[in-house]
């Protein structure tokens, strides 16, 4: 039969082979396009969270309104009615003629504008008796009719803003008075009660989650290159060894609610309350990353010694055979091999932990935290949370303003891990052998 | 395994001086369940190349790993009976075996250089052992190494590029000098020239016979060409059992056992 030819045996032998290539390029297709969804849909729901509504005003600082208001009890309302009069008064400037009355200013301006001009006022006193131009941020409905999520319609029951209120952002839109910017707060700033969403921050969830982080590292690293080194190079294979592998095994299968329940029994209950360890209560990241670190171990472990299984045996054997001792061979050969190996099981187990929400609810990692982090040690013990639960928290509020917080939350939740995973190919590139 | 007296031991502290480098009497080794073998006695000449030859799984690595004690690596071997280097028992409880292998060096049949540079491959025992005092004695420990596996002159103006970018026969013999370096007294070779084209072979042949000149040499191969050319006591394994051992010359020309004939005239193999 000639070469030209397909013999029948060949032809089919081809098809298969082109079947199996398109099925591939299907799943490939099929990946692609959930990731596409998925990443379209996280960026076009949290991306507004990004973006703040803010109104421009000059505000007068009289000498005299702002002793008024520091001496009396609540600071916050003297400032407010400074802001209130430089506002109705630069709308004037620039001829709106519609009143900012109280109402109109409640609906319009976030209740931490006034907090946002004492500080400034606290930190540049040689500011007053001058006109300073301020961003105060706008209420979080101004901010929705800003973003479209609110409009006329929506809020034909809402007490809290009226059409009138939106004609009047209209105009001030018109004059340059309101407009949007990036909001630096979602990044930096702390969570905010239910009804003011528009002052909520990630950054107090984004120290709590490094501070876990850093305690996992700090103890899964160590414990678990020593467990994987010890089983993989020296324990002699017995039933002793079978069996504690296979529970190594069983443990990363454990759901991580389980590892909740025994940090707070260990942990908070044990070690903080009958042993009384300071350190160990509830909601610090210290007690988190610890309870992170029970689940992220055995899922290190099993990948350390894959990699230090995959380092081959003429590499201890040619160390041997010059007189190492296994300790050097292991340290000087088999190790520096599988590095690379542990820094990916490593960065994984780190991924998973970060994402991990259950066991942080149990151990009571929902904090409300207002002031912010101070000082190392409080660094890992004061109460926080950690990204995932802030997420969780914000998505159980009902406003729409915290839902779009929520996304919002979990792309800061995927620029963190991409910054991990950045971290991590850095290391392995450092690590790798170059030859 | 190891760590009870042999009952043969002599004192450790008075060694006996015999004529040969290696003695082994009675050696059995069982992987598991398979006895790997079975009363092996020998004795090794200093300055000597002796080849073991035979089919292949009839235990001659095994047998090899014996003198310097890499079979404790492996969990499921027992290795049983009296070896004796320079009539001390290398099996002794008070032997490590980390010294034991500074004396006996040992190259593997796939070349497996260090994934680090040349220089270092080859430092790499002096270094462990503290052999060199300063860079200056090193420097001189590695050239000498290098030169005595006939490599110095290929790779002097790179000893800083990776040793596993050479080719396989390179390799090969940077895996002696590697080896020679620790200044060991016996060289063991398991089947070294397997992975080597003929030229290859050729030079690290021709470098075995140089090597004799300051080593014991244990050469394992399955090539009786090889063993004929470049031993002088060779020894015949089969099924485990040492059936022959004697002069090369001898072997090869008027085997005594019916087995060793039929092996190198090819019928068992
Ligand atoms: N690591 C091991 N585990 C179990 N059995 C082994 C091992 N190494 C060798 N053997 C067995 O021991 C016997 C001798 O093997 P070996 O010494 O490698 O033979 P040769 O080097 O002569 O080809 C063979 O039957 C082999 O199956
Ligand atoms: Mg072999």
């Amino acid at each position: 039969m000639s070469l030209y030819l397909e013999s029948p045996r060949t032809k089919k032998r081809n098809a298969a082979e082109r079947r199996f290539q398109s099925y591939g390029l299907a799943a490939i297709a099929a990946a692609l396009f959930f990731l596409v969804v998925l990443l379209g849909q996280i960026i076009g729901n949290g991306s507004g969270a990004f973006i703040q509504t803010r109104l421009t005003v000059p505000v007068t600082l009289d000498a005299a309104a702002i002793e008024k208001a520091e001496g009396s009890m609540m600071k916050t309302s003297g400032y407010r009615k400074l802001i209130v009069a430089s506002l109705s008064a630069e709308m004037q400037a620039k001829g709106i003629e519609a009143e900012l009355d109280s109402k109109a200013a409640k609906a319009l301006l976030s209740s931490g504008a006034p907090n946002t001009l004492r500080q400034h006022v606290l930190a540049n006193p040689a500011d007053i008796g001058s006109t300073v131009t301020l961003k105060l941020a706008g209420s979080s409905r101004l901010d929705g009719y800003m973003k479209g999520r609110v409009t006329r319609e929506s809020i034909s029951d809402d007490k809290a803003i009226t059409p009138a209120h939106l004609d009047l952002a209209d105009e001030l839109i018109g004059v340059g008075l309101l407009s949007k910017g990036f909001n630096w707060g979602f990044v930096t700033g702390n969570d905010a009660s239910d009804l003011r969403p528009e002052q909520s921050g990630m950054g107090q969830s984004v120290l709590g989650s490094l501070a876990m982080m850093l305690v996992v590292l700090a103890v899964c690293l160590p414990i678990s290159v020593a467990a994987s080194i010890y089983l993989e190079e020296f324990a002699p294979k017995n039933k002793l060894t079978q069996f504690i592998e296979v529970n190594i095994s069983n443990l990363a299968a454990v759901p991580s609610i389980v590892f909740g329940i025994l940090a707070l029994a260990a942990f908070i209950q044990f070690g903080g309350g009958t042993i009384g360890i300071e350190a160990f209560r509830a909601s610090a990241p210290l007690v988190g990353g610890l309870a992170l670190s029970l689940m992220t171990l055995p899922t290190i472990i099993i990948a350390t010694r894959a990699a230090l299984k995959a380092v081959p045996q003429s590499m201890r054997d040619a160390a041997l055979g010059v007189g190492a001792s296994k300790m050097q061979a292991v340290f000087h050969h088999v190790l520096p091999l599988a590095m690379p190996g542990i820094m990916t099981g490593t960065i994984i187990g780190l991924a998973a932990a970060l994402g991990e929400t259950a066991p942080l609810l149990l151990i009571g990692m929902v904090a409300f935290v207002q002031t912010d982090i101070s000082g190392a040690t409080s660094f890992f013990t004061d109460p926080n949370v950690g990204m995932p639960a802030q997420i969780y928290i914000w998505a159980t509020r009902a406003d729409g303003a915290w839902y779009e917080r929520a996304w919002g939350g979990i792309i800061l939740l995927l620029i963190f891990l991409a910054c991990m995973n950045i971290v991590a190919i850095l290391l392995r590139r450092k690590f790798e052998r170059r030859w | 395994m190891f760590d009870q007296p042999s009952n043969l031991a002599p004192q450790v502290e008075t060694p006996v001086t015999t004529d040969h480098k290696i003695t082994a009497e009675n050696v059995n080794v069982h992987y598991g369940d398979t006895h790997a073998i079975k009363d092996v006695n020998v004795k090794i000449d200093d300055k000597t190349v002796t080849a073991f030859i035979g089919p292949s799984g009839c235990g001659k690595s095994t047998f090899l790993r014996c003198l310097n004690r890499m079979n404790d690596t492996i969990d499921i071997c027992r290795v049983s009976g009296l070896i004796e280097l320079d009539g001390e028992d290398i099996n002794h409880a008070k032997v490590d075996p980390v010294q034991l292998r500074a004396k006996v060096g040992m190259v593997f049949q796939k070349p497996n250089p260090f994934p680090k540079s040349i220089f270092d491959n080859v430092a790499y025992g002096p270094r462990i052992h503290g052999q060199a005092a300063n860079k200056a004695e090193l420097d001189e420990i590695v050239e000498k190494s290098l030169r005595s596996a006939a490599l110095w002159k290929e790779v002097k103006d790179r000893l800083h590029a990776p040793g596993t970018g050479l080719s396989g026969g390179q390799q090969q013999r940077l895996c002696i000098a590697r080896a020679v370096a620790t200044a060991p007294e016996v060289l063991l070779m398991d089947e070294p020239c397997s992975a080597l084209d003929p030229i290859a072979t050729a030079q690290v042949e021709e470098l075995i016979d140089e090597l004799r000149e300051n080593f014991s040499v244990v050469i394992v191969t399955h090539s009786m060409q090889q063993a004929a050319r470049v031993s002088q006591k060779t020894a015949f394994f089969h099924l485990g059992e040492l059936v022959e051992f004697g002069e090369t010359g001898q072997i090869f020309t008027n085997p005594h056992d019916s087995r060793t004939e039929s092996y190198i005239t090819g019928r068992i193999g």
